[in-house]
């Protein structure tokens, strides 16, 4: 248990290092996060459809767009020198490095959030200071299950020929379950509805989060091999 | 007591899809071996080292391992964002009971002391070179495979590592080197394999490994395949 902590929190903090130098892709996201952000408000008929309406579905698709950005960089990073193969040489245990890549980009999702949201109540102009924590617990949710996935199809792709265009097309259809459910609390959260109407979407939620890591988990090792 | 047999492989063969790249090799490195291996481009030398360090399992056969795999290869397997010191540092921390002071010892030792702050994107091919096998040295591994480990070297350098490869054969390492020029590492070979279209042929223990007589033997083996 000291060893798998010990290499997930190695492998962590060497990516998050490497990001912090490079910015690119933290950058990258920010930007995609804001314009994608901003088109999807200024593209609405005010007349028609209220911010509110839109606002859950608007965040969302930033939220799991912009995620992208940061987990194609994921494994990216490893390809350069072949690194990842002497991360592979030490004997350390695929799942400590697994969890490892997992917490660098949930620690880059999270960020891309943590910047997209306080843009998203500034656009939509939606309550969300007396929701905040049940907001945070859904994206907390939502985000785990689809970066658990990400992050081994990111690790799948990379040793494919077009690598920044493969992952979006595996990860996509594991992206619509959990943000289809995060939409949908989100949705209700901003409404001003009772937990208990959320509830059942709030269990989906966690099903696929456990569902995602344990299969993530067990699959990690399984695209190591050529 | 006979050397402990280090690396064992038995009828290995690996594909990849419809293309075979080697084929029912088998092959033996004991403790204090050096087995230097030759062969043509594209013969699978290098996918043969990734199968022995772990990197690729065969498709048929069985390779067995006894200690820790250091490998060098075409590719550095350091990330270029990283200094030199960092890189080892992760590498250190991924790895089981290496002390810090093993980085302090292998950045002396391979002359990088003056660049270990500097980013390895930065260092050129002799300097990724030594830091390639800096790393692969941190845990003092009982297997190395080294895959033209002298290549981008320049003189003095070949020569460090000629009396490194010395040093850990003298030490009861287990060394798979593979190489196109014998003569820059005849003087450390114990063994040598010829892997010439997917097939491995090892000289007999009592074959001369003078430079001469190794290349002559490879290209009449060149001249029948």
């Amino acid at each position: 248990m000291r060893d798998l902590v010990r290499v997930a929190w190695a492998v962590a903090a060497k990516d998050l290092r490497i990001e912090w130098r490079t910015k690119t892709a933290l950058l990258s996201a920010l930007v995609f996060a804001i314009l994608v952000l901003a088109i999807l408000y200024v593209a609405r008929d005010p007349t028609a459809v209220s911010a509110l309406d839109i606002a859950p579905g608007a965040l969302w698709v930033t939220f799991s767009f912009a995620a992208m950005v940061g987990l194609n960089r994921a494994f990216l990073l490893e390809q350069e020198n072949h690194a990842f193969d002497g991360v592979l040489l030490t004997g350390a245990s695929p799942t400590a490095v697994f969890i490892g890549k997992l917490l660098a980009n949930l620690v880059f999702v999270g960020t891309v959030e943590a910047v997209g949201l306080p843009l998203f109540v500034l656009f939509y102009d939606v309550p969300v200071f007396a929701r905040l924590p049940q907001l945070l617990m859904v994206t907390a949710m939502a985000t785990l299950a689809f970066v658990a996935v990400g992050t081994v199809l990111s690790a799948m792709a990379v040793r494919t020929r077009f690598a920044e265009l493969m992952l979006p097309v595996l990860l996509l259809p594991f992206l619509v379950p959990p943000v289809v459910g995060a939409v949908q609390v989100t949705a209700r959260i901003l409404a001003g509805r009772p937990m208990s109407e959320m509830m059942g979407w709030l269990q989906l939620l966690a099903a696929f989060d456990i569902a995602f890591c344990t299969l993530a988990i067990l699959l990690f090792e399984a695209t190591l091999d050529e | 007591m006979a050397p402990l047999v280090r690396l064992h492989v038995e009828a290995a063969a690996r594909r990849f899809g419809y293309r075979s790249v080697f084929r029912d090799v088998s092959l033996t490195v004991s403790e204090g071996e050096v087995l230097c291996l030759i062969g043509p481009n594209g013969a699978g030398k290098t996918t043969l080292l990734k199968v022995l360090a772990g990197l690729l399992k065969p498709t048929k056969g069985t390779v067995t391992r006894k200690g820790r795999v250091g490998m060098v290869s075409h590719h550095p397997m350091v990330y270029g964002a990283l200094t030199g010191r960092e890189n080892l540092e992760f590498f250190r921390r991924l790895s089981v009971d290496v002390p810090s002071s093993r980085i302090g010892e292998l950045l002396k030792g391979l002359s990088l002391e003056h660049y270990a702050d500097e980013r390895a994107r930065n260092y050129s091919q002799g300097l990724l070179q030594r830091l390639s096998i800096a790393r692969a040295l941190l845990a003092d591994p009982e297997i190395l495979l080294l895959d033209e480990p002298t290549s981008g070297l320049d003189d003095p350098s070949t020569q460090a590592v000629l009396q490194l490869l010395a040093d850990l054969r003298s030490r009861g390492r287990a060394v798979v080197l593979v190489t196109h020029n014998f003569d820059r590492v005849a003087t450390v070979a114990t063994t040598v394999g010829f892997l010439v279209k997917g097939a491995l042929c090892t000289l007999p223990p009592d074959a001369s490994l003078a430079p001469d007589d190794v290349v002559r033997h490879y290209r009449s083996l060149l001249a029948d395949a």
